[in-house]
């Protein structure tokens, strides 16, 4: 775990709505893992950090993505290049790769695209084939970069690829791993029990002390998305009792 | 020359005058860049006899230069205190109080004597802002004789520090701090989380599940120095101030105004090196000043 001054580096648009900011962290990009995640803060920015699973790494950059959904997501989108941000992480438990897995499908919903790319990257690395199945409401919404063997789209409104959810859309894999709202990764849940998931909670620490991201257990009890999680396996978790809906959250 | 930071908070000696609050640090071991150099003391996460599982999500809700809580305590339980945490305080360079909660003062009382004389456990600081139980979920800490009470069984089970943390939901903390100091304890911190509520305009509902939360952080900070100041005018004890302390100078304020040391706690969670940093601020005030020691700072403090 670091705590940084990043500064900016650049930014892109890839949906409509959606931006991919980049910084240079050479500490954190070196030792991130797919599915883990940075909680930056940034001065005149909100009291909290805000959490973001980091989408891309060069070993010396980092990547998040975000869209405006907040004044803070907003006061982010509106920084300069080289303005700093203060960016401690890599936090969590990341997605895990067994070897020898041949076949892995990668879901994402919206902003559930946020661990993917480092997701695609390591699945490839353990050998296997990666399908990626990206849904959002309209095409206009799908985010336009993409990694692995096989992209599918799904939209709501059928205005590209599948109409319909990327979790209907999605043939079955050896491996499969999913991010986007609670109420998608639920349906994920119900078809592939043994998937793994990163959920999404409000947060406040990031680094395991304040107890505020409490993820409710099948077994009882509740644990840490920053800690345990945010990556899970999809059948542990209760979520008939995990909020589904966020203003902002890890994907956000 | 490097200012003497030394304060001592009834028979306890710390090395400096600011701690970790309660709930804020966990129970010290969770993360490597909180910084321990320059604690005065830790207070750990609160702690019930038995384990607690906490409320369901959400638990937290950012408000305004704040944040509202419910964690619900969320804890192992005295018995994994003991086992998991208490071996490693016992070889650390500053002293460890456990903040204690229960549902009646005889429960205080036991947890009190469950914890006394276990090595890496330095004294006890009571949170009184419980619901009492047996007298209809009334809360201690808003009832002079309820908090009495529960200091007094706490008091009557250890011989090491109690400190008592005040809630601000009162309305006269003097009134709450004299009986406390008149039961016996040996330290007042002032203040816990005000209660407040947020309300979620997508679901028309509250956004907490609990439905109130605690607020802490830099919005009450002003709100907090006040009551801490009127604990300090109406006892003879040493009051700990906390609330919203974020910077030096926001340490400076608690303790001007008659504080003997402070809790820094939400500034953690933004910054884990908040801790060291208010610490070096008021050793670099106080040296630019030219104040030698803490001692020396002026106090406003007229007595009541």
């Amino acid at each position: 775990m670091f705590l940084l001054d990043a500064p900016i580096t650049g930014r892109r648009q890839v949906a409509r709505g959606m931006f991919v900011i980049g910084m240079q962290a050479p500490e954190i990009a070196s030792t991130v893992r797919a599915g883990q995640f940075v909680n930056l803060g940034w001065s005149a920015g909100p009291l909290l950090r805000r959490p973001f699973s980091v989408y891309r790494s060069d070993g010396v950059h980092i990547e998040v993505v975000l869209k405006a959904v907040g004044e803070g997501t907003r006061q982010l989108l509106a920084m300069d290049v080289g303005e700093h941000i203060s960016c401690l992480g890599p936090l969590g438990h990341g997605f895990e790769f067994g070897a020898g897995t041949r076949t892995a499908v990668l879901i994402s919903g919206g902003l559930g695209v946020a661990p993917m790319p480092l997701a695609a990257r390591d699945a490839r690395q353990a050998g296997a084939r990666v399908t990626w199945v990206h849904g959002a409401r309209t095409a206009v919404e799908l985010c336009s970069e993409t990694e692995g063997d096989e992209i599918l789209w799904a939209t709501d409104d059928g205005s590209e690829g599948a109409r319909g959810t990327a979790v209907a859309a999605s043939p079955d894999a050896e491996l499969v791993l999913a991010c986007g709202p609670n109420r998608m990764l639920a349906a994920v849940a119900e078809r592939w029990p043994e998937a793994q998931v990163a959920v999404e909670t409000y947060m406040g620490c990031g680094t395991g002390v304040c107890l505020g991201c409490a993820v409710p257990l099948q077994r009882g009890g509740y644990d840490r998305a920053c800690r345990e999680g945010p990556v899970y396996r999809a059948a542990d978790i209760d979520w008939g009792a995990l909020p589904s809906h966020l203003a902002y959250a890890v994907t956000a | 020359m490097t200012p003497d930071m030394s304060v001592e908070v009834g028979a306890l000696q710390l090395r400096g005058p600011v701690l970790a609050a309660s709930g804020t640090f966990g129970y010290g071991t969770e993360v490597p860049l909180l910084e321990r150099r320059a604690l005065g003391a830790m207070v750990s996460k609160g702690i019930f006899l038995r384990p607690r599982e906490g409320t369901a999500p959400p638990r937290i809700a950012e408000t305004p230069s704040g944040m509202l809580n419910a964690i619900g305590l969320q804890g192992p339980g005295a018995d994994a205190l003991v086992r998991d945490y208490a071996p490693k305080w016992a070889g650390w360079d500053f002293p460890v109080l456990v903040n204690i909660n229960a549902e009646s003062a005889s429960e205080y009382g036991e947890l009190a004597a469950r914890l006394d004389g276990v090595p890496g456990i330095a004294g006890f600081e009571i949170n009184i802002s419980c619901p009492n139980v047996e007298q209809g979920g009334l809360y201690f800490g808003n009832d002079p004789r309820a908090a009495a009470a529960v200091t007094e069984a706490v008091r009557g089970r250890t011989k090491l520090p109690v400190w008592v943390k005040l809630t601000p939901m009162v309305s006269d903390i003097g009134v709450i701090a004299r009986a406390v100091e008149s039961a016996g304890a040996d330290a007042l911190c002032a203040i816990n989380t005000f209660v407040g509520m947020s309300i979620d305009l997508n679901s028309y509902g509250p956004r907490l599940s609990f439905r109130t939360g605690g607020l802490s952080g830099p919005a009450i900070r002003p709100l907090a120095v006040h009551l801490a100041h009127q604990a300090a005018r109406a006892v003879h004890i040493p009051v700990i101030g906390i609330g919203g302390i974020s910077s030096a100078e926001d340490a400076l304020e608690f303790l001007v105004a008659g504080c003997t040391a402070v809790q820094v706690g939400t500034a953690t969670f933004v910054n884990p090196k908040a801790i060291a940093e208010v610490h070096d601020g008021v050793a670099a005030f106080l040296e630019a000043k030219g104040f030698s020691s803490l001692a020396h700072l002026p106090r406003y403090l007229p007595r009541d």
